[in-house]
């Protein structure tokens, strides 16, 4: 039982990290202008910067690239 | 507070306290290798990165959350507030080699997933004595991990100002994990009672400071002042208000600050539209108003931030009679340029 519980637990997490991944690839292509117009004028090094923030909180990020 | 977002908002005085940060963290390291070498030769590398990254980290954790209270209670303490952001993302990476390593020395060398490993190499979780304190680590890292990465200015604007609040209040969640975390780690590996004693030793000095600087904060909330929007309220001497300094009076449960520069007063609302900050708490640099906490700056006289910055915050009438400072409570549009009060 305590497995099953500890297997879900960590499924979950590598599922969100992984969805994480991929939004944070769409973040540094496309996404990041989009969410906030400010990063036109940034430097591209500042999305790579942000990249772990997207991967870790990529779930507030989402409803707010489909408001815009 | 800009056009764009920077890599790292650094400037003349951030580059110092880095640079202390950086010399601090590697006479820590330094001094732990060498104390630990001459009295146990025997101690392997690994052993000796995970220990050494695991006690600066708390260390470091410990006074990361001294420095909100101890600001509250001396204004001396506001430029370490100032800086704050950065020994927080330097404590993580610390904490990062510790959690790295540790799962590298314990959890790689088998056939199972060593994150796995983590959570059901030991599986007394019903055990208070043989809890398996790896995962409390490991949980608190994550948080950890959150805040670091979501640090930049970029997400206060993106998350929101409540959002990423709550999200960095987790750090009492991960300081609770942390303290767990070491005291079952002593308890089932160590022999030396010197690791609990000082860890027991930072939370009581934490739980004085916290309580220390809520009391204060509560004093001053008392002095509130009531008064409708027509009525002038006294408030002050001038002689009370420091040059480039405000006071912070409370009229009608909004903080305002009333700054005295250059023979002037202006009043503004107290909190910063960056983070919160206290505005009251700064002091006038350049001419303009510069929160202690993060450096953001507005003009004393129409709560603007300076040009092209687009910040905003009301501002209040204010007027001098036989040396006394009144303020009108009415909030004026965000924004709204209002005539100092000149001090003859």
């Amino acid at each position: 039982m305590l497995i099953s519980i500890i297997s879900i637990f960590l499924k979950i997490l590598a599922v969100y990290f992984g969805l994480g991944i991929l939004f944070g690839i769409y973040f540094l292509i496309k996404g990041a202008t989009q969410i906030d117009p400010l990063m036109k004028n940034s430097k591209w090094i500042v999305r790579l910067l942000l990249f772990p923030g997207v991967v870790a909180t990529w779930i507030c990020l989402v409803p707010k690239l489909f408001k815009k | 507070m800009g056009l764009n977002y920077q890599l790292v908002l650094w400037n003349k005085n951030k580059k110092v306290y880095d640079r202390y940060i950086l010399l601090f963290v590697l006479l820590y390291l330094v001094l732990f290798w060498a104390i630990t070498l001459i009295t146990n030769r025997n101690t392997t590398l690994e052993t000796l990165t995970i220990r050494s990254s695991g006690t600066l980290a708390i260390l470091l954790l410990h006074i990361i959350l001294s420095i909100g209270p101890l600001a509250r209670i001396n204004t001396k303490f506001l430029p370490l507030l100032y800086n704050r952001r950065h020994l927080g993302v330097t404590m993580f990476l610390i904490a990062l080699i510790h959690g790295g390593f540790s799962i590298f020395q314990f959890h790689m060398l088998g056939d199972v997933n060593p994150i796995y490993s983590v959570f059901t190499s030991n599986l007394d979780y019903s055990s208070l004595h043989d809890f398996p304190f790896q995962v409390l680590g490991f949980i608190a890292l994550l948080i950890l991990f959150a805040m670091a990465a979501t640090s930049h200015d970029f997400w206060l604007a993106n998350l929101s100002a409540k959002t990423w609040k709550a999200l960095h209040m987790l750090v009492y969640v991960a300081y609770a994990l942390i303290v767990s975390h070491v005291f079952l780690g002593a308890f089932q590996q160590e022999t030396s009672p010197y690791m609990p004693a000082l860890i027991g030793i930072g939370f009581v000095i934490l739980v004085i400071l916290h309580i220390t600087a809520g009391i204060k904060e509560v004093r001053k909330d008392r002095q509130t002042y009531k008064a409708s929007d027509t009525d002038w309220k006294y408030v002050c001497e001038i002689d009370e208000i420091e040059e480039d300094r405000a006071k912070i009076f409370i009229v009608d449960n909004e903080r305002i600050a009333i700054f005295k520069y250059e023979n002037k007063l202006s009043a503004i609302h107290n909190v910063c539209k960056h983070q919160g900050g206290p505005l009251g708490e700064g002091k006038i640099v350049d001419g303009c108003i510069t929160c202690p906490w993060h450096g953001y700056q507005y003009l004393p006289q129409n709560g603007q931030s300076p040009p092209p910055f687009t910040e905003k915050v009301a501002t209040y009438h204010v007027k001098i009679e036989d040396n006394k400072v009144y303020v009108l409570p009415k909030a004026l549009e965000e924004g709204t340029e209002v005539t100092p009060a000149i001090i003859k």
